[in-house]
């Protein structure tokens, strides 16, 4: 190969003091990638959901625009946005090495994203309770799972942010509790980004 | 749950009963038998030797990438034995069963086996080979070859590799135990729809190939991760992305696929899991259900997923031919490009495994193109190694043989592929035998290939090479079994014979079907020479003593190590300062320097918890798949419990002091085998245990 | 590997975050997600230019977040992350939108889409 040169006086063969990576960089790396693989997911749930949202579908009960409210869910997308701006404000706490700004922002978060599930169950119950539940029709059965796969998330998040609570008290800042806060800020700030299409595609475009 | 099923069912045991056993089946008698010996043999041999905590220690606890690597590599090869007996009880029952005469035997009317279990075989064949098989293998290679090619300590997220390991592991288990409890699908690999949904498949079958896929593609996801960001972030200095080795560019790409295409898999399962445990209507055949959705979201992974398995086959290849030509690859830059545009053009093909659905001329003419254009980067690709063996001189060794028998595979397997790509030839030979062939060349490529690597990179880590003489009885064997079944079964798709065929109904098909059956007998003798070629390799190992670099014509970093590779790979991280790094040093006199000093090296410690999640998995698995629900509950509470409680584990590993380095790399330097960790290592927990 | 001594609060992805950025991101979402709704409760659009409209917002969201929350960038500390999504879009695409193509066509062509009563969706 041309560009391979002899080797002179400088070249050197090993890389003593080799510092290597950043593990909070690795961390968060990895988990980015883990987060496209789960927006793969939910690509494959509004795949399943274009297609089952026709009238055929339906199979005789309510089709979207009978079921979904779009201001209802205007108040939901606030919530949720708000949720998602008091985590990321306890991110900037940390920053500045603030434990309590960053509990109290999690908290407020951890309200905030228990609202908007809430919020979420409660419209799913009802629409069960007219006995319009999952299993009536291939279309309630997409709308359904797309929005509890969403809220489970949720859950998942809420569950994350209950263990940090302990965590950021008990060790600090370190490496570890840093890169999980951080990715914990990308998994809340990454349910806002799947609600928007949520609502655009199910709440809006159904409507 | 309101859900109907057949039986009865009970708080405590969920659906399991006695009957749930098929003790009656002669067939499965036999195999729990032979099961049972090999399992008391190798418990027996463990205890009889004390060697438990050595297991405990060096390999279940293990968070070494190569160690890890192996474990892959031997569940994907017993699985590949359990595949190939399924594969053998199909071409046998098709020899007997056919025509309108065939006897049977053992209570089938044509045959040994009856529909019911002969449409459980088939899928289980399908199944292991391509998720319990294949993949593992390839994984295997590529937590032992990347971080060693890319000059790293260890992979990205070395804990988390294990997990991958034990959550693969747990589902290769579920497919295992649905042996002896229960039944398994008998509705295809791919699922066969509506066949899956719980009407007309009610028993367990079809939970425990779908909870088993389930379960170990969550383990190929975080493998996916790790794979990417160790390539991304932990190659040596100078390893600049140019330098990367093809097996390793490879591995990126594959694992891209990996990333993506598996939660669409994951999606088509859980929606399937809906229908059949909540009553939901996403692909039943009534009540707005849409049985296509499944199909295409099945295809939407399994398209991508047939490249997932093809990339890593082709980085063995071009690591195995350079070496063994004594040439740097054809075409580097090529090889590279052609490798990403497989990967992005095999998310555009995926319609073309249902062609004939009907979408229309436009859709179908879309597809059709766009897996024709497959076959561009793939024809660049075989030009490349083509070119690397032409005027080469070419050394014959047992890898070397394997990689040219893939080649010959590919070039089969693609043409075939190219006529399939057409959807009027499509038309006609859809689910015919024609399209088995034209796949299982492909996936014999991928086998031919980890037959490649094994004979390949075995010395590397266990210090010795493979029986040559041997390695050459189980090559020929093994290839030629491999022409003979699928030479006559293109033959017998032309002749209309159908795919999952129990009874051969057509007498004209007898010879074809007879061809087959002694290809069979040729891989029967193979696999009895794979066993005396380890046997023998393994007695005269003190012979076949390989050093740092056994094949003498290696070019990348991995063969810079010792053989075998201590479990800290590099005494000093290497600066790299050119492609096929090694080959350079070498032809400079420079591939014995070894660093005038050597620094404490940060090691991670072992942890139990990995193999106890995938264990817990396996539970939480057997309890949905039985419908037991406090058993699910309660494991997979433990599952988190098990996650949290490493959250707080504040074992950040330890430091490996330069004066240990210094004397284990005397003793490697002497041949002496120091691969397993010191003691201290082991984390507090075991402490505990061994006192 | 060494280097873990140094303050995990300097690494560049705890320095990124800002109170204005995610404020702005929030106002930016919020509004945009305002705008589709008046779109919506008024109901005098066409349904392809009405669809193409809320796309076009949703992806000027989904933008905003991108910048504002999750920081994307060239920088050496983002680029990977950058790479990686600009690689996964098309996935995105291509899945929903060729599954959409295919069972529109399927659909017509098996004649399962009467015309006559209900509103349009995606696949009509």
């Amino acid at each position: 190969m041309a560009h391979q040169a002899a080797p002179g006086a400088n070249t050197r063969l090993f890389h003593p003091g080799y510092e290597g990576h950043s593990q909070i960089s690795a961390r968060t790396l990895g988990f980015w990638l883990y987060m496209l693989s789960d927006a793969l997911l939910f690509t494959a749930l509004f795949a399943a959901y274009a297609v089952l949202d026709t009238p055929m579908n339906a199979a005789g009960g309510p089709i979207a625009s009978q079921i979904v409210n779009p201001v209802e869910g205007f108040w939901q997308t606030i919530i949720i946005l708000a949720s998602v701006t008091s985590y990321s404000l306890a991110t900037v706490a940390m920053k500045n090495g603030n434990r309590s700004g960053t509990m109290l922002g999690i908290v407020v978060a951890l309200v905030l994203g228990a609202a908007f599930v809430a919020f979420g169950f409660n419209d799913l119950a009802s629409l069960a309770a007219q006995g319009n539940g999952m299993d009536r029709s291939g279309y309630l059965s997409a709308y359904f799972v797309l929005i509890l796969t969403h809220a489970l998330h949720m859950i998942f998040g809420a569950l994350w942010m209950l263990v940090m609570l302990v965590q950021i008290p008990r060790y600090g800042f370190n490496e570890m509790v840093v890169a999980r806060l951080l990715n914990l800020r990308m998994f809340w700030q990454f349910q806002a980004t799947v609600w928007v299409c949520v609502y655009i595609y199910v709440y809006m475009i159904g409507a | 749950m309101h859900l109907q099923f057949p039986g009865p069912w009970s708080p405590l045991l969920g659906r399991l009963t006695l009957n749930a056993i098929p003790y009656t089946n002669p067939i499965l008698q036999g195999t729990f038998v032979g099961a049972a010996v090999i399992a008391l043999l190798v418990v027996g041999s463990v205890l009889y030797f004390k060697k438990v905590g050595y297991f405990w220690r060096e390999w279940l606890t293990s968070v070494d990438h190569k160690k890890i690597g192996v474990m892959y590599i031997v569940i994907g090869l017993v699985m590949l034995f359990r595949g190939f007996v399924d594969g053998l009880m199909m071409r046998t029952q098709q020899v007997m069963a056919n025509g309108p005469h065939a006897s049977g035997v053992l209570g089938s009317m044509h045959g040994f086996l009856p529909p019911y279990h002969f449409d459980q075989v088939y899928s289980a064949h399908g199944t292991i080979m391509i998720l319990f098989a294949a993949t593992p293998i390839l994984t295997g290679f590529q937590n032992i070859v990347v971080p060693l090619q890319i000059g790293a300590r260890d992979m990205a997220f070395p804990y988390m590799n294990a997990l991958s390991l034990w959550l693969t592991t747990a589902g290769a288990v579920l497919v295992m135990i649905s042996l002896f409890v229960g039944d398994f699908s008998a509705a295809g690999w791919v699922g066969l729809i509506p066949l899956t949904e719980l009407p007309y498949s009610p028993g367990v079958g079809v939970d425990y190939w779908m909870w088993a896929i389930q379960i170990s593609s969550i383990g190929t996801t975080l493998n996916a991760i790790n794979m990417i960001v160790t390539i991304v972030k932990m190659r040596a200095p100078g390893m600049t992305w140019f330098r990367l080795p093809i097996f390793s560019w490879t591995t990126l790409s594959t694992n891209i696929i990996g990333l993506t295409a598996f939660p669409v898999l994951g999606v088509a399962l859980a929606l399937l899991g809906a229908d059949r445990y909540l009553g939901t209507h996403f692909f039943t055949a009534g009540m707005g259900g849409n049985l296509m959705l499944y199909t295409n979201l099945f295809w939407i992974w399994g398209h991508p997923e047939v490249y997932f398995l093809i990339l890593p086959v082709f980085g063995i290849l071009s690591e195995v031919v350079p070496t063994f030509c004594e040439k740097p690859l054809f075409g580097y830059v090529t090889m590279v490009a052609a490798t990403f545009a497989i990967a992005g053009v095999s998310w555009l093909v995926w319609l073309h495994h249902f062609f004939t659905m009907g979408a229309g001329p436009d859709i179908n003419g879309f597809f059709s193109i766009a897996t024709m254009l497959v076959g561009i980067p793939t024809g660049v690709k075989v030009f490349n190694w083509a070119f690397t063996m032409y005027r080469a001189r070419i050394t014959y060794t047992v890898p070397m043989m394997w990689a040219m028998f893939g080649l010959f595979l590919l070039l089969a397997g693609g043409l075939t592929g190219m006529m399939l790509a057409i959807p009027a030839v499509n038309y006609t030979v859809h689910d015919s035998v024609f399209v088995i062939a034209h796949f299982h060349c492909m996936v014999l490529l991928v086998v031919a290939a980890a037959f490649a690597g094994v004979t390949y990179w075995f010395p590397k880590l266990f210090g010795f090479k493979l029986s040559e003489a041997w390695g050459k009885v189980f090559f020929w064997l093994f290839s030629s079994g491999t022409v003979v079944v699928f030479a006559a079964m293109f033959a017998l798709g032309f002749q209309g014979e159908t795919r999952r065929l129990d009874w051969t109904y057509n007498t004209a098909w007898m010879p074809m079907l007879l061809v087959e059956e002694f290809g069979m007998l040729l891989y029967c003798l193979s696999l009895a020479a794979f066993a005396i070629m380890l046997v023998v390799s393994i007695r005269d190992r003190a012979k076949n003593r390989a050093g740092a670099d056994p094949w003498g014509t290696s070019r990348t970093l991995e063969w810079l190590t010792p053989s075998p590779v201590p479990f800290y790979n590099f005494a000093m991280t290497p600066q790299v300062n050119t492609r096929d790094e090694l080959a350079w040093r070498r032809k400079h006199g420079l591939e014995n320097a070894k660093p005038d000093h050597y620094e404490a090296i940060h090691m991670p410690s072992n942890s139990g918890l990995p193999v106890i999640i995938g264990g817990l998995s396996a539970v939480w698995g057997f309890a949905m798949i039985w419908r037991i629900w406090w058993l699910a509950a309660i494991s997979i509470l433990a599952i988190i419990v098990c996650v949290i409680i490493r959250s707080f584990d504040k074992n950040e590993g330890y430091h490996l002091q330069p004066g240990e380095i210094e004397a284990m790399e005397r003793d490697l330097a002497t041949g002496m085998i120091t691969s397993e960790q010191p003691d201290r290592s082991h984390n507090n927990a075991i402490h505990a245990e061994a006192h | 590997m060494a280097g873990s001594h140094s303050d995990p609060l300097a690494h560049p992805e705890v320095r990124m975050g800002g109170a204005l950025r995610y404020i702005a991101g929030f106002i930016s979402t919020v509004a945009l997600m305002g705008a589709a709704l008046i779109v919506t409760m008024r109901h005098d659009m066409a349904y392809q230019s009405y669809v193409e409209l809320v796309g076009g917002l949703a992806f000027l969201a989904l933008l905003s977040q991108a910048v504002l929350y999750y920081g994307l960038d060239i920088s050496k500390a983002q680029i990977w992350k950058s790479v990686s999504l600009i690689l996964t879009v098309p996935l995105f695409i291509i899945t929903v939108g060729l599954t959409v193509w295919m069972f529109q066509s399927l659909d017509h062509r098996t004649m399962l889409i009467t015309t006559t009563f209900q509103q349009p969706t995606l696949l009509q």
